[in-house]
């Protein structure tokens, strides 16, 4: 356990028994916050009941009520405008505006006051620290700095660990990486798709990135790719470099990250709560191994406070304790997909990650894939698109054996399989959307 | 690994930090280059308590 490894070396060592206490002590402090300050916050907890000195154990938390993107979507575009009633300062305390992707509809408006950007800049400190970002690294942020969340706050992480920030918004991929080549840029971060995108054009202009770049360590968020072994595997050797990965949303902050050991997400838990709970029976899952949607909790966030927000995204515990000696516990797989974006196709259960794996496995395909779900008649339809790397164009009929064999393995479905030209599949640079579930909604 | 750091010591003057800053808010009147570089002040001695302050009481400190 070297003490060099951690941003605050107190917290992240802490005992469980002590984080848990502090859990308890931070959830409270920030419910009461919330209950004294906004009325969306006292409105809910006064109709179930629930008042600030209600709140004793982990067992009275798992009693307060949880929201979701759905109320936030109904309380915003009203006064205090435009958050709506959640609000827990005056209007003129805000400093910071951001929104959500809108990947799973209408976006959700964030405020922040100075204080709340400094809490989301320290969160996103540590995950740095621990990927081992230090003084003397030159970051580049290959990165349109824009109305989202994404990737402000690596940047001003980076710089108060005294990083050299490259703001590189609004430069084209080409000219990003000739001015990476040019400043000799150590690191990066991306998502995982524009990571893989940009070692494809860094080729396509003769240069290779593990030799003619000097980026070595590679943060990404806003996809689970990171998290995605195979995926991981194909930035790393298109890199030459070290890839981390990072989660977070707009609503929470930056809540888990990968260490230098790379064995799962840790999650700030000095910062956050995250609870998993049962999709089915709806009842906590405090032991390892076991699925479930997590419900998160940010202790230090005053102007829109984000309690027992239920994502919907699907996590578990991991058994195993960090070699960094952290006591932050681990993630096991990282997000490992959406309650929301399970669905069922031909009457089996399909996570979208399951064929990415698949696919980003299998060398002699392309970075890019789609996935497009349609009804025909009465029967569902999937059909997958893929690129093969222009080398192996003639090995067409193995790698389909090899595709349909292991998605039948991997998702227990068959695919009708389309091979499309090298590079005309949509490449993007933020988050893809490459599961098109174009089936009529029942309703 | 706590027992390694005077957290005692740093809390102190973290709560002495933010006395500091609070007064000077107060007596810089209307000058906004004051309050403004003060509220700022205060925001990262908020990160400062986060860090250190929060835990001296689990810790018994």
């Amino acid at each position: 356990m070297n003490r060099d490894e951690y941003w605050n070396p107190i917290l992240e060592t802490l005992p469980l028994e002590q984080l848990q206490r502090l859990q308890l002590k931070k959830f409270k402090e920030i419910f009461t916050w919330a209950y004294e300050h906004s009325k969306f916050y006292r409105k809910l907890y006064g109709d179930a009941g629930m008042e600030p000195g209600d709140i004793k154990s982990f067992e009275d938390i798992r009693k307060v009520p949880k929201i979701e993107k759905s109320m936030m979507r109904d309380i915003q575009g009203k006064d205090p405008f435009p958050y709506g009633d959640i609000l827990c300062v005056p209007l003129e305390e805000v400093t910071d505006y951001r929104q959500t992707s809108g990947t799973t509809g209408q976006p959700i408006y964030q405020a922040d006051t100075w204080q709340d950007w400094e809490f989301s800049t320290e969160a996103y400190a540590y995950a740095l620290y621990a990927q081992g970002y230090r003084p003397g690294d030159r970051c580049f942020l290959p990165f349109g700095y824009n109305i989202f969340i994404a990737f402000w706050a690596y940047h001003y992480a980076g710089e108060k660990i005294g990083c050299e920030m490259i703001p590189g918004g609004v430069l084209n991929t080409e000219a990003r990486i000739l001015k990476m080549q040019e400043l000799r840029a150590t690191a990066m971060g991306a998502t995982p798709t524009y990571v893989l995108g940009m070692a494809e054009t860094a080729r396509k202009i003769g240069i290779n990135p593990p030799t003619d770049l000097q980026i070595r360590k590679i943060t990404v968020a806003g996809e689970p790719g990171g998290s995605i072994p195979a995926t991981k595997k194909r930035m790393e050797e298109a890199w030459g470099a070290k890839v981390y990965d990072q989660v977070g949303s707009t609503e929470i902050g930056h809540w888990g990250w990968e260490c230098r050991q790379q064995a799962g997400l840790h999650v700030n838990e000095a910062f956050f709560l995250v609870e998993i709970i049962d999709v089915d029976t709806g009842k906590h899952i405090d032991k390892p191994g076991k699925q479930g949607k997590m419900v998160v909790t940010t202790f230090n966030r005053s102007a829109q406070p984000c309690i027992r927000f239920d994502v919907k995204d699907l996590i578990q515990w991991n058994a195993q304790q960090c070699d960094c000696g952290r006591t932050f516990r681990l993630l096991d797989g990282g997000i490992r997909g959406r309650a929301d974006d399970i669905t069922k196709v031909k009457g089996v259960l399909l996570s979208p990650t399951a064929i990415e794996e698949v696919v980003r496995d299998i060398p002699q395909l392309s970075n890019e894939y789609q996935v497009m779900v349609i009804k025909k008649g009465d029967i569902d339809d999937i059909t997958l698109k893929v690129e093969i790397v222009p080398e192996y164009a003639k090995d067409e009929a193995s790698i389909r054996t090899v595709l349909v064999d292991q998605l039948r393995l991997k998702t227990n479905l068959g695919y009708n399989i389309e091979f499309h030209e090298f590079g005309s599949l949509p490449r993007s640079q933020a988050k893809s959307r490459r599961f098109l579930d174009q089936r009529p909604k029942l309703h | 690994m706590a027992q390694q750091y005077d957290i005692r010591a740093m809390a102190d003057l973290i709560e002495s930090l933010r006395k500091d800053a609070e007064r000077l808010k107060k007596i810089a009147g209307d000058i906004p280059s004051v309050q403004k570089n003060a509220d700022r002040i205060l925001a990262n001695v908020k990160m400062l308590e986060i860090n250190i302050n929060d835990v001296t009481e689990i810790l018994g400190k």
